[in-house]
């Protein structure tokens, strides 16, 4: 297989030159006319912030990936990028990677569940192009089927990975039903929309910003549905929420050990929760003392995190087997196309002796004794040729061995002399190998 | 059926050492063909236990509360069956195995003792006996549950508290549950203990000439009794939130078995039979 393919990603370039070379969708519809102009008959673009590849079949004999690393630099040019910050794939390892890249093992954050999404777009991208392959969409599909399989099958994508999403793992094992509980997010910048974000996707009751700057609390809380509390007000406000995620930039405690004591006592002792994920903190850590208050802060966070990416590493064994698995399936399809047209080519040369022979007899025969003959010989072709068929089939579709296979087509062709056949009826190109599959 | 009950109480002590063993596994490990066949397993154990106890019943003409062994068989069986019910209701399966664990133990020294015998005082044939002791070992058991899992919400607690992640974090509901189940627990406890007191009011007077509302087994499950009702009215119109609740029913439980140890072992009451 001539599948070639390129990747700058986190293992192979810092962050400033992945930004530089980072493609939008817009872009991806401009560059890729330039790709099938004189590189790939077929191929797809991968771009996400940490990683953009591009796979496809090279329109000439050449496997050569540089022209397809040039032709990005020149299409983003960025000083200090070079080929070395890009890794090379071809036909098989090319198909691994895929599989590995849509399983969320080659991610930076292993197990992400985002990654899926973005190459099943990325082929999309290539199909609304028409500048997707059978072979591509084949080897695309079985990469949703890994990324699927691998979500199903292993806990790859479990536990929470980021600070914000281990506060809100946390919280759920304090509260059963968020959906009768509120949250207030303190701070709207990066973190805090994602913790705010996070809140919201488990269906918390109410959720409240409050930020230093109103528009941009104002903005998030749009994006929650949530509402704005005025920081100058904040105190006040504290004890009408069972969850209280800090995340601002503040050098100073914005909550004290006092506001917390006064606010347990407006709650009766009722359970809070406060997530400091804020650095410098934005509560005072003796707050955890209360009883009911349940105060937890970047540091503790983090040992959530840490033990969640443990797990996730002890599943990649069984990702693994699963990208195995796959592979062996796909190769298992993809090598069965050099047999449909030697199956093809085998069957004509009978059918082309029978009616030979069919021939001759022709006007020796009455009408019923001639049909009678015609019915038996086709009958005798089909019983001859069954088991070669099969086998060559089975050999085909249960083998990634692509030199079994073709060590016995070649056989074939050499005993029934099929080597000279007319081209046509062989070389048919690989869209219609499948197309007649 | 005599050869049954025998064969029943051999067996009983390892249903139940297969339906602990199954929600042990399924606490460490999580697997969800475990998940589904624990229950099956711990409806077959509360069945045959069931059988177990109507059958002494018939074969023995009096109610299995005629010694401590048959007390311990009926105790454990009322667990797992407090147990699975609130299961069901709720539909929380991961902390069997601490709840099993006491029918375990009480199902062991109950089959390993217990006498097969035709032969016991007239007073103990009597039905309402039969149903006040099975309405107070029900009570009891609600309140032990109750106790478990208010020792499971300090665990977890103390946990969170102070930042250790790791399983009981993991596989124990949240602490809002337990919280839930511990009080829910105590709620059925009581009213079952309820049931047993009232059962008991109406029918000692009339077996026992001796009796006296001042006997100390009386007073002390009375005294049990105003206890839980008295932090079930906190809860509900006090709003006694979280750890309080929880270090309510376990002191609560400590007093109860006080209670018992004192009035059964110490003090001299009519209303002892063994």
């Amino acid at each position: 297989m001539n599948l070639i393919g390129i990747s700058i990603n986190h293992k192979t370039s810092p962050l400033e030159l992945r930004e530089a070379v980072h493609l939008t969708r817009n872009e991806i519809v401009e560059f890729i006319p330039q790709l099938r102009k004189s590189l790939l008959s077929d191929g797809v673009v991968i771009s996400t912030c940490n990683r953009t590849e591009i796979f496809g079949f090279p329109l000439f004999q050449s496997l050569d990936s540089q022209p397809l690393i040039q032709t990005l630099i020149d299409f983003k040019p960025k000083l200090g990028i070079k080929p070395e910050h890009f890794s090379r794939y071809f036909s098989c390892g090319a198909v691994k990677h895929i599989f590995s890249v849509a399983a969320g093992i080659d991610s930076m954050i292993i197990g992400d569940s985002q990654i899926l999404g973005q190459v099943k777009e990325s082929f999309e991208i290539s199909e609304d192009l028409e500048f997707s392959g059978s072979v591509l969409r084949r080897i695309f599909d079985t990469a949703t089927k890994v990324g699927k399989r691998a979500i199903k099958e292993t806990t790859i994508g479990e536990g929470a990975v980021t600070v914000s999403y281990a506060a809100v793992q946390v919280v759920e094992k304090i509260f059963a039903n968020l959906e009768k509980k509120s949250a207030l997010v303190i701070g709207a910048g990066e973190t805090g929309e994602l913790a705010a974000v996070h809140l919201r996707d488990k269906g918390v009751g109410k959720i409240a910003i409050s930020n230093r700057t109103i528009e941009r609390a104002e903005k998030l809380s749009e994006k929650v549905h949530g509402e704005i509390i005025p920081f100058q007000f904040l105190n006040e406000q504290l004890h009408n929420f069972d969850i209280i995620i800090s995340a601002t930039s503040s050098d100073d405690f914005i909550i004290t050990l006092k506001d917390v004591q006064t606010v347990m006592k407006k709650r009766k002792g009722s359970p809070i929760v406060m997530m400091d994920i804020a650095v410098p903190r934005d509560i005072d850590p003796e707050v955890k003392k209360i009883d009911n208050v349940f105060y937890h802060d970047m540091d503790s966070l983090k040992v959530i995190v840490d033990q969640n990416l443990q797990k996730r590493k002890d599943q990649l064994p069984m990702v693994n087997k699963i990208i195995i698995e796959e592979l062996v399936g796909f190769f298992g399809w993809y090598n069965s196309l050099d047999v449909v047209p030697t199956i093809k080519t085998m069957r004509s040369f009978f059918e082309e002796i029978r009616n030979d022979e069919l021939e001759k007899i022709k006007h020796k025969l009455n009408d019923d004794d001639f049909a009678k003959v015609e019915d038996m010989t086709r009958r005798m072709i089909g019983r001859l040729l069954h088991n070669p068929t099969v086998k060559l089939r089975e050999y085909a579709e249960t083998g990634s061995n692509i030199k079994e296979v073709t060590d016995n087509t070649v056989i074939l062709k050499e005993l029934f002399n099929l080597n000279d056949r007319p081209p046509h009826e062989e070389k048919k190109n690989i869209e219609e190998k499948v197309e007649e599959k | 059926m005599l050869e049954s009950i025998k064969v029943l109480n051999t067996l009983l002590p390892f249903f139940y050492m297969a339906a602990f063993g199954i929600y042990l596994y399924d606490f460490f490990n999580e697997k969800k063909s475990a998940n589904n066949s624990k229950r099956v397993i711990l409806f077959i154990t509360l069945f045959f236990h069931a059988f177990y106890l109507v059958a002494r019943m018939i074969e023995y003409d009096h109610p299995p509360i005629t010694n401590k062994f048959e007390i311990f068989s009926i105790i454990a069986c009322a667990i797992i069956f407090s147990y699975f019910v609130l299961e069901l209701l709720t539909d929380i399966r991961g902390t069997g195995a601490f709840i099993i664990l006491f029918s375990l133990v009480f199902q062991f020294f109950s089959s390993i003792n217990i006498e097969h015998t035709y032969i016991v005082p007239e007073v103990l044939r009597n039905r309402l006996l039969g149903l006040h002791v099975i309405n107070a070992m029900l009570g009891y058991s609600g309140i032990t549950i109750s106790a478990v899992y208010g020792l499971l919400f300090m665990i977890l607690y103390k946990n969170i508290k102070s930042n250790k992640f790791g399983l009981v974090f993991d596989r124990l509901p949240s602490l809002e549950i337990l919280e839930k189940l511990s009080f829910y627990s105590m709620v059925i406890g009581f009213v079952l203990l309820t049931f047993a007191i009232v059962i008991g009011i109406i029918w000692l007077p009339a077996a026992f000439p001796k009796f006296s509302y001042s006997d100390p087994k009386l007073v002390g499950t009375f005294l049990v009794w105003i206890a839980y009702g008295v932090g079930i009215a906190m809860k509900l119109f006090g709003n006694l939130y979280g750890k309080k609740v929880i270090l309510f029913s376990l002191i609560g439980f400590l007093f109860a078995i006080m209670s018992l140890i004192i009035t059964n072992s110490l003090a001299k009451t009519f209303h002892s039979f063994y």
